[in-house]
C-alpha cells in the first residue's frame, strides 16, 4: 500500500477547521500566487490577535496548514505574526517539499496581515 | 480505513467468484509448465487451449488469433511496435489520437525516436474522432493506425466499425485499444475490421496480469515480437504462460458473455442516477460524450481544487484524471485535448460504476460530490459568510 498523502493532522484540520470564515469587521488580506488563494481576516482587541479567520482556495495541505496558523496566532500578540513557523508546519503537516511554494503563499498572507495591523 | 464505497471500475474490477473458483481449481491441479511435453504439461496446454475457447467465444474470432501477453499495456506494445515495425519497408507514417491511453501514446512516442513519423489526431470537443477526420490523416505512406474503442477517463466511445472499414480500403493495418470495451460491450471481431485488438482481464471481473492481442488471420496482418527467449505462442510473445491466470481470463470472458447486456441497462441506470443527483450544480460539467459508455462519468466543475476535491469526498473511492496519471497532480492531458482549461481539467473527478454497484452507492455518492462542493466553496475566498 503507497503512503497516504495525508498525515492524521492533515485530515483533521480540513476536514473541521474551527478558523474557517472571516471576521465581521475585521482587517483582511488575500495572497494570490502560485496557483492557490489565501484570505486571513483578523479581530483585534488590547494588541492581541482576538479572532483570526481563513478562507482558502488550494490543496488539503494549504487549506489544513490555513488553519494550523489561525489556531498557531489566535489570541496571541499582533508582533508574532513577524515570525512564521515555516519549518513547523511544514512538518507538523509531512507537506511534500513540490508544495513548500504554497506554504509561502500562506507566508505572505500572514506578513501581509501584520504589516496591515501595524498601520 | 473507513468502510468506501468503490467507484473507481475503470481502474480495475473485483474478480468475480466463478473466476476465482477456476483459477484456485487449476492452481491446486496443475503446477506444470504447459511447453513440458509429459502429461502434466500436456494438460496444462489444454486448459490455456480451453481458456482461447472461451475468450474466443467472446469476441466471435478463432481460438488461434490470440496471443496471451501480460495485460492490455503489453498487448498495446506488442500491436504497435511491432505492427509498425512490421510494415516499416512499406512507410513509416502511423497514426494515432491524442487521447489514447499512456500505453499507446508513449510507444508512438518512442517510435518517433526510431525515425516514423507520427500525425497525432486531435478529438472534437466530445472526444470523439470523425471518420471524415480519420481519413484526412492518413496518407499514401500510412501503414498503421491506433484508436481506443472505449475512452478510459471519459468513456467515449469511437466508431471503430467505420475507421476500420477506412483502413481496409486503405491497407493501413488498425489496432484498436480494447481495454475499457471487451467484456462490456457486444464485440463481434468477425464482423469487425480490426487487425489488432488489445485487451485485459481485470478491466471485466478477471484477475490482474494476464490480457490478450488479437491478431487477424488475413494477410499483412502480422507483427514482430518484441520480446525474445522462448519458442513460446509462435515466438510471438515467449515466455511461461500462467496457466492458472489464462485460465481465469479464459472463465473472466465465459461470464462476460452472459452479462454484457444486463451490466449495461445496470450502468446505464446508475450513471443516470448520478448524473442527475449533480446536474444542477452551479458550474458542473459533463466531460466527454454523454452517449458514451454508461460506466463511466467524467465531470469537472468551476472554480473547485480537484486533490482538496478529492478529499472532501471520502470515502468514496473515485479518480481524478486516470488512474495512472493521479498521482502526478497533472491536469489531465486527455482532457487539456478536449478543450477543458487547466482549472476545469484539474478538477475533473472520473465516477466510474460497475456490477456490484449499488443505487445506494451512486445516490450516496452523488450526495457527497454536492456536499464538497459546496463546503471548498464556502471556504473559497470571496465566499459570503
Amino acid at each position: 500500500m503507497s503512503a497516504d498523502p495525508y498525515n492524521q493532522a492533515v485530515r483533521d484540520l480540513f476536514t473541521s477547521p474551527a478558523h474557517a470564515g472571516g471576521v465581521a469587521g475585521g482587517k483582511t488580506v488575500l495572497a494570490d500566487d502560485q496557483g492557490v488563494r489565501v484570505e486571513l481576516s483578523a479581530g483585534v482587541a488590547g494588541g492581541q490577535l482576538s479572532a483570526l479567520r481563513f478562507r482558502a482556495w488550494g490543496c488539503p495541505h494549504l487549506l489544513a496548514a490555513a488553519e494550523w496558523v489561525c489556531s498557531h496566532y489566535e489570541g496571541g500578540p499582533i508582533g508574532a505574526l513577524e515570525k512564521f513557523p515555516n519549518a513547523r508546519i511544514m512538518e507538523d503537516l509531512a507537506v511534500p517539499v513540490e508544495k513548500t511554494g504554497r506554504i509561502l503563499v500562506l507566508e505572505d498572507a500572514i506578513q501581509s496581515l501584520g504589516r496591515s495591523l501595524d498601520h | 480505513m473507513a468502510e468506501t464505497i468503490y467507484l473507481d471500475y475503470a481502474a480495475s474490477t473485483p474478480v468475480d467468484v466463478r473466476v476465482l473458483d477456476r483459477m484456485r481449481e487449476v492452481a491446486e491441479r496443475n503446477c506444470a509448465n504447459p511447453s513440458s511435453t509429459h502429461a502434466a504439461g500436456r494438460e496444462a496446454q489444454a486448459i490455456i487451449a480451453d481458456a482461447a475457447v472461451q475468450l474466443a467465444g467472446l469476441l466471435n474470432v478463432d481460438p488461434q488469433t490470440l496471443v496471451w501477453t501480460s495485460g492490455a499495456t503489453e498487448s498495446d506494445n506488442l500491436a504497435i511496435a511491432g505492427g509498425a515495425r512490421y510494415r516499416a519497408h512499406r512507410g513509416k507514417h502511423i497514426v494515432t489520437m491524442k487521447t489514447e491511453h499512456k500505453a499507446v501514446t508513449d510507444v508512438f512516442e518512442m517510435l518517433a525516436k526510431e525515425g516514423f513519423d507520427v500525425t497525432w489526431i486531435e478529438a472534437d470537443t466530445g472526444g470523439r474522432l470523425s471518420p471524415e477526420t480519420f481519413a484526412a490523416a492518413l496518407r499514401d505512406d500510412t501503414q498503421f493506425a491506433s484508436i481506443m474503442f472505449v475512452n478510459n477517463e471519459t468513456g467515449v466511445i469511437q466508431d471503430i466499425e467505420a475507421l476500420g472499414t477506412i483502413c481496409r480500403e486503405r491497407d493501413v493495418l488498425f489496432h484498436v485499444d480494447g481495454a475499457q470495451a471487451v467484456g462490456k460491450l457486444p464485440i463481434d471481431l468477425s464482423n469487425l475490421p480490426v487487425d489488432l485488438l488489445s485487451l485485459t482481464g481485470h478491466k471485466f471481473y478477471g484477475p490482474k496480469g494476464i490480457g490478450a492481442l488479437y491478431v487477424a488471420d488475413r494477410p499483412g496482418c502480422r507483427v514482430e515480437p518484441i520480446l525474445f527467449g522462448g519458442g513460446q505462442q509462435g515466438r510471438l510473445r515467449p515466455g511461461t504462460l500462467p496457466t492458472d491466470l489464462v485460465a481465469g481470463l479464459g472463465m473472466t470472458a465465459k461470464v462476460a458473455s452472459t452479462h454484457i447486456e444486463s451490466d449495461l441497462e445496470h450502468l446505464r441506470d446508475l450513471r443516470q442516477i448520478l448524473w442527475n443527483g449533480i446536474r444542477d450544480i452551479e458550474g458542473v460539467i459533463l466531460n466527454g460524450d454523454p452517449d458514451g459508455f454508461p460506466g463511466i462519468l467524467n465531470v469537472s466543475v468551476a472554480d473547485i481544487e480537484g486533490e482538496s476535491l478529492l478529499l472532501a469526498m471520502e470515502p468514496l473511492l473515485v479518480a481524478t484524471g486516470s488512474a495512472c496519471n493521479s498521482r502526478t497532480q497533472e491536469p489531465s492531458y486527455v482532457l487539456r485535448a478536449l478543450g477543458l482549461s487547466d482549472s476545469q481539467a484539474q478538477s475533473a473527478i472520473r465516477f466510474s460504476v460497475g456490477r456490484p454497484t449499488t443505487r445506494d452507492d451512486v445516490e450516496f455518492a452523488a450526495g457527497r460530490y454536492r456536499d464538497a462542493v459546496a463546503r471548498l466553496r464556502e471556504l473559497a475566498p470571496g465566499a459570503v459568510a
